[in-house]
Order: C-alpha cells, then sequence, then structure tokens
C-alpha cells in the first residue's frame, strides 16, 4: 500500500529513476518481509520469548496457596544446593541419557545398514519399525507397564518358560530405570532409522564398489566407509537424541508414577520439575530447575559442537 | 497487493481469534434461553450413576439449570483443582474433603454457605453434628455434608470356605486377624491373607487409632507419627507384608490390591463403603466391622458440596448444593448402595440397597469412628505420608526411621 | 561359484533373521495390547497367560466410552491436530520465506531471536505460559493448547533451509512479471517447498497427538482433554485393570494408525526431511 504514493514521487532526473526504483522496491521488501514474519515473530515472543524471561524471574520468587507469589532472591538456588532428591533425578536423567542414546543409534544404525541390503520385503520391515514412533508415548508406557508386570505380565511369563524368574521390572529401584530405558530404545529406533536410511541412500554407490575390488569384508566396510560417511548424521541425531533425553517425563509419568516404590531412583529431572510446579505448587523453586536444565543442555551441546570436530567427516 | 493483505489479516486474525470463542460461546448461550449451565467436580466414576439419578431429578424442578460433570481421578483431584482455582476456573460445584477445606476457605476460593442457609432457612441439623463441623472454618460452614464414611473390613468367602476357616465376625481382634492371615494364605495359589495397603484412610489410621495413637494432635500443632503407641500399630500392620501375608508394597504398586481382592487373590482387607458398587459384583464378598486392637477405632470422614469464589452462577449452584444435600437426594445415594448418605435417617434405605452385603457394619462402626484430621496443612502431609512410608511398606527403612522422618515433615507443614 | 551364492544366501538368511526377531519385538507389545483388551479381568490375571480369549470382551471398549467421553476426546484432539499443523504451515512458511529469500533490516538478530527458543527446553517457557493462559481465561478451552502451538520456531528454520536451497532465477523471472512477494511465495515457492512442508506436516501432527505434558496441565475437564490426557486420567481411574487400559490405548493410538497406513510413504519422508537435511 505504501509503495503507491512513494513511487509518484519519484520524479525526472533520469539518472537517479534506477536508483530510486530500486530504493523503492527496497522499501516494498521490508514492508513484505515484515509482514511476513510478523504473526510468527509476534507469536514467538508472547508465547516463548517473554515466557523465558519471566521464568527467570520466577526462579526468585516462593509461592504460596492460588497463584500468590514473592520474591526471595536466591533462595531457591540455594535449597538447590542441599537437594539431594535434585541430585539423584540429574543421576537418573545421566544414566538414562548415557543408555539410551548410545545403544539407541547403535541399533537404529545397524537396522538401517541392514535394511540398505538388497533385500526382500524392505518396506515391511521399515513400516513395522517405525510403527512405535507413531504411537502416543502414553499408550506405550501403559502397555509396557503390563508385558512389565511381576506377576502377571507377559515378559515374566515367557522368562519363566525358560527357568528363569523374572524381577519386579518396574517396581524395583534398582531395575525400574532400566526398563524405561528399554521401552525408550524400542520406540526410538524407528526413528532414528529412518534418518539414517535416508543418510546411508545419500553415499555415492562407487565407494562400496571400490572397497569390494579391495576384497574389503562388511566389517571393515562398515567401520571404514558407512560410518565416517555418516558421521555428519550420526551427529545430527545424537544432539537431537541427546536433547529430546534430557527431557524425559512421559514414559516415567506413565510407568512408574507416584507411589511406586521405585519413584525416587528413576524420576528425571523434568518430571522433578513437574512436580514442583503442578503437584507440590512450589513452583519458583520447578522454575530454578528450569533454568538449571537450560544452562545444563547448553553446556552439553557446546561440548559437543567442540568434540563434533574430532569425529564428524564432512564432504 | 490489497486482497492478498485482507486475505492474510483475516486467516492470521481467524486463527487467533479463534482463542476465546468456546468461552463466549458459552456465555451467550446461557444468556440467550435463560438457561443456566453448572459444572460440578467429582472424583469417583462409581458414583456418576447415583448423581446423574440425582441431576435427573434435579432437574424435574429446575429445568433451567443444566449440570455437567467433571471426572478428575483422585490422584489428580486436588492438585488439578489448585490448577484451577489459580485460574478462577473451579467447577462451580465440587467435591471438598476435610484435608484441603481449610486451605480452600482461607484462600477465599470457595464460598461460604452459613449466611445463604440463614437467609433460605436451610437446616444444617440435618447433618451429623462432626460432619458440619469438619466443613467449618472459622465459624463459617463452608461445605454441605453429602456422605460419610467407615472402613469395614472386607473378605472373600470362598477362600474362607476353601480353607475351612470361619468367617470374621465382631469378636476378632489383632492376634485372631494375624492368626487367620496366616491360615489363608496359599503360595502355591497366588493368594495372599491379608492386604497392608499403604492408604491411611482405609488401612494404618484405623491401627494407630485402635493402638491408642495419633496423627495429629488435637490442638493441631503437632505430629504424632513417632508416637510409641503409633509406631507399634504401624509395625503390626507392615508385619504382614514382613511375613509374606499380605503382598508386597511393590505389587500392589503393579497390580492395585482392591483388584487383587476382588479377583480372589487376596482373603481379607479394610475398605470404605465407597467400593460398594465394585465388590457387590462379586457374591464371594462381604464386610464386617473392624477387628479390634486395645480399643475399638475406625476413620470417619465425609465430603461435602462447596461452591467455588470464581462461580459466575451462584444462585444456581447454591440451589444445585441445596438439592445435593436433600433428603431426596440422599435417598438415592442410598438406594443405589453407592454411598452413606449424611442426611440423618437415609443410613437406613442405604444399608438395605444391598442385602447381600452386611453394610449395618458401617453404620454400627460410626459408634466408635474417629474424624481424619482437618488441620490447615493436613493435604501436604498426606503428600509426604506417601512419599516417607513407602520406604518403610517396601521395607527399604525401619518404621522407626521413616515415622521419625515423617513426624519432621509434618511438623514443620504444620508450623507453617 | 556354488560356494559365493550359498554365501549369499547364508548372508541374506542372517539378515532377515536379524530384521525378523527385531520385527517381533516391535509388533508384540501391539498385539498383546490387542489381545488383553479383549479379555475379562480374571482371563488378564490368570496365570499361565490365556492368550487367546474364551470369549471376545467387546464390552472393555464399551466401559472405556462410557465412563470418560472418548469421542470427545478425539474430536478434541483431532481439531487440536488439525489446526496446530495447518497454522503452522502458514505461518512458519511466510516467516521462512521472508527469512530466506527477502533481505531486511534486522533479518539476523530476528532470525537468531527465533533460534533462540529452538535451542531452550520446553520446560523454561512451560510456567510463564500456563500463567498466561490463567490470564487469558484459556483454561480448559482448546484455544490453549492450539494458539502456542501454531508458532513454531523448529518449522520456521527448517522450512528456511528448504527456500534457501532454491534457485535465485525463479523469483526474479516473477518480479519482472509484476509479483508482489507474497504471490511469488505463494505461486512460486510453496509448490517447491512441498518435501518441507510434508516433513513439517507430520512432525507437527505427531508431535501435536501425542503430548502429554502442556494439555494435562491446561486442560483438566474432560470437555477439553485430549486423547494422551485421556489416557493418563483412565489410569488414573481403572489403576491396573488392564483390559480396560489397553482396550483405551489401543483406541488412542488407532486413528494415527489408520492415517500412517494411508500416507506411509509421507510419513517415513517427512521424517527423513526433519532429520536429513
Amino acid at each position: 500500500m505504501k509503495e503507491i504514493p512513494l513511487q509518484t514521487e519519484v520524479k525526472p532526473a533520469k539518472r537517479l529513476k534506477a536508483a530510486s526504483l530500486a530504493k523503492t522496491r527496497k522499501r516494498s521488501d521490508y514492508f513484505w518481509a515484515y509482514l511476513m514474519i510478523a504473526p510468527t515473530m509476534l507469536g514467538l515472543a508472547i508465547f516463548y520469548l517473554w515466557p523465558i524471561i519471566q521464568n527467570f524471574y520466577f526462579s526468585f520468587t516462593e509461592w504460596g496457596s492460588f497463584g500468590q507469589y514473592e520474591w526471595t532472591g536466591l533462595d531457591n538456588y540455594k535449597r538447590m544446593l542441599e537437594d539431594a532428591t535434585l541430585l539423584q533425578s540429574f543421576k537418573n536423567t545421566g544414566i538414562y541419557i548415557i543408555f539410551t542414546v548410545p545403544i539407541g543409534i547403535f541399533l537404529s544404525i545397524i537396522i538401517a545398514v541392514l535394511l540398505n541390503q538388497n533385500i526382500k520385503g524392505k518396506s515391511v520391515y521399515r513400516t513395522l519399525y517405525f510403527l512405535p514412533v507413531i504411537t502416543m508415548p502414553a499408550a506405550i508406557a501403559m502397555v509396557w507397564k503390563w508385558l512389565y508386570n511381576a506377576d502377571y505380565g507377559l515378559l515374566n511369563y515367557l522368562l519363566s518358560l525358560i527357568g528363569i524368574k523374572g524381577p519386579q521390572w518396574v517396581t524395583d529401584p534398582h531395575i525400574a530405570l532400566y526398563s524405561v530405558i528399554a521401552v525408550a530404545i524400542w520406540s526410538g529406533i524407528g526413528y532414528n532409522m529412518v534418518i539414517f536410511l535416508s543418510g546411508l541412500q545419500g553415499i555415492p554407490k562407487m565407494y562400496y564398489e571400490a572397497a569390494e575390488i579391495d576384497g574389503a569384508g562388511p566389517v571393515t566396510v562398515f567401520f571404514k566407509i558407512t560410518l565416517p560417511l555418516l558421521s555428519p548424521v550420526i551427529f545430527f541425531v545424537t544432539i537431537m537424541s541427546l536433547i529430546g533425553a534430557f527431557q524425559v517425563f512421559d514414559l516415567i509419568f506413565m510407568m512408574i508414577g507416584k507411589g511406586s516404590t521405585a519413584l525416587e531412583s528413576t524420576q528425571s529431572i523434568v518430571y522433578l520439575f513437574y512436580q514442583h510446579a503442578f503437584v507440590l505448587n512450589d513452583k519458583g523453586y520447578a522454575a530454578a530447575i528450569a533454568v538449571l536444565l537450560l544452562i545444563v543442555i547448553l553446556i552439553i551441546t557446546a561440548i559437543q559442537m567442540v568434540l563434533q570436530k574430532k569425529w564428524v567427516h564432512y564432504d | 497487493m490489497r486482497k492478498w493483505l485482507i486475505m492474510l489479516l483475516t486467516v492470521v486474525l481467524g486463527l487467533l481469534g479463534l482463542a476465546g470463542c468456546s468461552d463466549s460461546d458459552k456465555a451467550s448461550s446461557d444468556a440467550k434461553d435463560g438457561k443456566v449451565e453448572i459444572t460440578y467436580g467429582i472424583w469417583d466414576k462409581k458414583q456418576l450413576p447415583a448423581i446423574e439419578d440425582i441431576i435427573k431429578l434435579f432437574n424435574e424442578k429446575h429445568p433451567n439449570i443444566k449440570v455437567k460433570t467433571e471426572i478428575t481421578p483422585y490422584g489428580q483431584y486436588f492438585q488439578k483443582l489448585e490448577t484451577a482455582a489459580t485460574g478462577g476456573a473451579l467447577p462451580d460445584v465440587l467435591w471438598m474433603n476435610g484435608a484441603h477445606v481449610t486451605q480452600y476457605a482461607e484462600g477465599k476460593v470457595i464460598l461460604p454457605l452459613s449466611d445463604m442457609a440463614k437467609k433460605d432457612n436451610y437446616s444444617l441439623d440435618n447433618y451429623p453434628k462432626s460432619l458440619i463441623d469438619l466443613y467449618t472454618v472459622d465459624g463459617k460452614v463452608y461445605g454441605i455434608p453429602k456422605d460419610y464414611d467407615t472402613i469395614g473390613f472386607w473378605y472373600n468367602k470362598k477362600i474362607f470356605d476353601d480353607a475351612g476357616v470361619a468367617y470374621p465376625d465382631e469378636t476378632w481382634d489383632w492376634t485372631k486377624l494375624k492368626e487367620t492371615a496366616k491360615q489363608l494364605t496359599n503360595k502355591d495359589k497366588g493368594v495372599w491373607g491379608f492386604a497392608s495397603t499403604i492408604a491411611n484412610q482405609e488401612g494404618y489410621y484405623n491401627f494407630i487409632w485402635q493402638n491408642g495413637g495419633y496423627v495429629i494432635s488435637k490442638d493441631g500443632k503437632k505430629a504424632g507419627f513417632d508416637d510409641p503407641k503409633t509406631v507399634e500399630a504401624l509395625k503390626f500392620y507392615t508385619s504382614f507384608i514382613k511375613e509374606g501375608l499380605s503382598p508386597t508394597q511393590a505389587q500392589m504398586t503393579e497390580t492395585a490390591a482392591s483388584e487383587l481382592f476382588s479377583s480372589g487373590k487376596v482373603a481379607m482387607m479394610l475398605d470404605g463403603p465407597w467400593m460398594v458398587p465394585e465388590y457387590k459384583k462379586n457374591p464371594d464378598l462381604n464386610v464386617t466391622v473392624l477387628p479390634k486392637g486395645e480399643t475399638r477405632a475406625t476413620a470417619i470422614h465425609g465430603l461435602s458440596n462447596v461452591i467455588a469464589a470464581n462461580t459466575k452462577h451462584k444462585d444456581a449452584a447454591w440451589k444445585f448444593v441445596q438439592f445435593l444435600g436433600s433428603k431426596e437426594a440422599a435417598e438415592i445415594y442410598a438406594k443405589t448402595g453407592t454411598v452413606i448418605p449424611a442426611f440423618n435417617g437415609a443410613q437406613d434405605t442405604w444399608v438395605k440397597s444391598v442385602p447381600s452385603l452386611n453394610l449395618q457394619a458401617f453404620i454400627d462402626a460410626s459408634e466408635y469412628s474417629v474424624p481424619l484430621p482437618n488441620a490447615k496443612s493436613t493435604g501436604e502431609i498426606w503428600q509426604y505420608e506417601v512419599d516417607i512410608l513407602k520406604k518403610a511398606w517396601s521395607q527399604e527403612e525401619s518404621i522407626e526411621d521413616a515415622a521419625k522422618e515423617l513426624t519432621k515433615k509434618a511438623n514443620e507443614a504444620l508450623s507453617k | 561359484m556354488q560356494r559365493t551364492k550359498q554365501l549369499v544366501t547364508s548372508k541374506t538368511f542372517l539378515i532377515h533373521f536379524i530384521l525378523i526377531v527385531g520385527a517381533v519385538a516391535m509388533v508384540l507389545p501391539f498385539l498383546w495390547m490387542i489381545l488383553t483388551s479383549l479379555k475379562t479381568y480374571q482371563e488378564s490375571i490368570h496365570v499361565p497367560p490365556v492368550f487367546i480369549p474364551e470369549e471376545f470382551q467387546w464390552g472393555n471398549y464399551k466401559e472405556v466410552f462410557g465412563l470418560l467421553p472418548f469421542f470427545k476426546f478425539m474430536y478434541n484432539t483431532v481439531i487440536i491436530t488439525l489446526l496446530r499443523t495447518v497454522g503452522q504451515l502458514f505461518l512458519c512458511s511466510l516467516a521462512a520465506y521472508a527469512f530466506a529469500r527477502i533481505e531486511f533490516p534486522g533479518r539476523n538478530v530476528l532470525f537468531l531471536l527465533a533460534l533462540t527458543v529452538l535451542m531452550v527446553p520446553g520446560q523454561v517457557f512451560l510456567l510463564p505460559q500456563y500463567m498466561i493462559m490463567v490470564k487469558l481465561g484459556w483454561l480448559n478451552t482448546l484455544s490453549a493448547v492450539v494458539v502456542p502451538g501454531l508458532f513454531s520456531a523448529f518449522g520456521t528454520f527448517l522450512l528456511r533451509q528448504f527456500f534457501m536451497g532454491l534457485p535465485k532465477e525463479l523469483e526474479e523471472a516473477a518480479r519482472l512479471d509484476g509479483c508482489n512477494h507474497f504471490q511469488i511465495y505463494w505461486k512460486i515457492m510453496l509448490p517447491l517447498a512441498k518435501p518441507g512442508l510434508i516433513a513439517l506436516g507430520i512432525f507437527t501432527t505427531l508431535w501435536s497427538w501425542n503430548e502429554l505434558m502442556w494439555p494435562m496441565i491446561v486442560n483438566s475437564s474432560p470437555e477439553s482433554m485430549t486423547l494422551s490426557v485421556g489416557l493418563s486420567s483412565l489410569q488414573g481411574q481403572y489403576l491396573t485393570n488392564y483390559p480396560i487400559l489397553m482396550a483405551g490405548s489401543f483406541l488412542a493410538i488407532l486413528p494415527m494408525l489408520i492415517l500412517f497406513i494411508f500416507l506411509q510413504r509421507q510419513f517415513i519422508e517427512g521424517i527423513a526431511v526433519t532429520g536429513g537435511k
């Protein structure tokens, strides 16, 4: 709309005309650009950016009943230093990450490599492995909790057939976390597999042909060719899995739950955040936990960025 | 270009505009035909059929007030209420328990009803005085009692018959309970004699009071979990788990005790009258009074209906609450055998509602019943009870240590 | 010759063997879910397990529908998913086009701001977002889930990458024809960015369908609950009554399952795009 009057202002001097035309065009560019980014930027500002700032503020407050709060300075952060439960939840999350990320990536690479071979029924396999990806975590958690049931679950029955007395998968504090980890890996394989598969298909055939001529075995080919050429994808998946694993909540919320004996040894940082924010109504402390989580994720991502130079090969 | 711009703006605004639409729709439809819709927040789905009948009857008198029920499972109920109260989004009428009423009344998120009752000549004498007291905060009544519940001793007749053991009766005491649990436990069949659930009202509180212990002192200032009598009672109650006579805490987490009981895997357990609709489905089950300890005692508690301060339809809500507390509503509750109605005199109908069960046991028990605590921090203390006691239940920690830790936490909460 | 052939077949056999073992592990839980959902409670806790129920208990499904407004949950989830997906596709591609193809003052700063959102874990804005919903009076409305979900830093970022990869000549030609930016975006760029749009669409659909924490916090009344939240509420009501819980679970995943069966290729390619490029 604005450009129309502007255009009429463009006057005689012919040499200037081109320049001012470009200028008008620029004005119109700006107008369109701002208009086009406006909805998203406004939405992000209102619902995401402003809340980030507010969360920092909340982390210095203490909350009472029904939404009243007061400034308490660094109290929440001081409290963190002595909070054994918080420390435990970091430990739990750490264990969860250490197992789910590498094992999940390893298994999905294997499956992807196998599916990249010249075999029949590829698309059927691909579909089946992808099933957990489209299933909601709440349902996944529920069916696994049932499979894991110590007395009446299918898993312990199958184990009993080969003479093993199965453990209490989700209530034994020493085991429950690993049971959750297994489910997380199970449900994540399909997703990563698809990404790796498309990465594998991007590797030029000539590398493999060359290797074949050199007489390299499949294991050598995997380590010398496939892995290095896949490393940018592996890096990307690692970062995404790490961030995702840091925020595990659904599985623990649905599989373990409040009254369980295994809660302390399984609750993740985000579970603890949820507890403080929405169950115990300890919102200030919850905000502080969120800040801590942010800092930890930023540090880990930064470390990854530095380390990647050592092992990721870009063409 | 202008055309594009307009279209763009319409789309963007349209997308943003859907925001408030559900609210404004509701409000405007209310106004149009003089109809009012109020919401009723409850947690027990088993009472829903009775409540639907009551609403139907209510609508015969007040066709213009539509009532919509909202069920939230008990485990999340108060957490959701807290959230909703913060946002001024409480259901218009809702269930309240004794543990939370003080907090909600002092937080001014529920309305005092005394004045409205006085104005409408609504008598509060129709309910047991202990229940009215439970919902009185600073001299004002905040809730109209709806029901009450004492705790019963449930058992599975078939398991008793199979083992050739006589059914429990009012002569039973703790020793007899232990002895019978031993007789009925059958590892091969996967049957346990008793279930030591980690519940307080329908579990260890009863044993604590029977043993002369206490939970929170009368003045509401001190927690009594580490009282020797209390500790002794907790020890007795959990000894069943220790001796293999009850499913372990882990097992009861994986498969709820009430389900183990109703499917014939547990022979005896404590539970409230709210389980009648569920347990009456299995003809093998029956109920009697609790075995006695040093004295006879059972927990008593009753729910009430309260009105949210954020309600936009105060009159309609009050009419509904009055009706919920009326004799007619109580009769419906009684007939369906759902809960023991609080309205004096309606209890007999309730007892007769399920002839196969000895429901009189619940009424008899009210004679020696002890009310649940209602100090302001009770809700908070209940959170700690689960967190801390479960460690003792699962044998990770001794009862003494857990009791000490719990007392410390509870005292902190009480001193707030 | 004979030997290599044998080697090849035994290799193929091994591959199939591994893949089948894995596939069984993937499918078994779903089968068990369906079988359990058709059992009586007694059958479900029978030792040894009853595999095929004596009589299919369709009543379990009826019970799920009877006690929770499951159709309502389904409706809510579909509406939320649809609005969020369509909204994000439109708004993100619009912003992404501008960020990728138009030069304007503050472009980098603004884009960096958007990226900040991408870097920050969701929990950091959850509490204040919740307080905003409280202030707007949006608790227990679909808007509480839909509106914040219309804006996505991830989507903007993903589509920007797409637009950046398209050749410059395309729009030069269009500009000479007198098209404005919106027309270029709508007529030329969007069709070319289809793989990216499909990817974002699939991603957002899956995310909105499955999300648990946010809808659970803002929508506690059954009127506005989503399927995920409905399931957690079902678990609260039925504790460990697995036949009912499994029936509910199966109902909750069924619509997405059907969609997946029809749009398999798009799902898988879409996910590959979000990860790969």
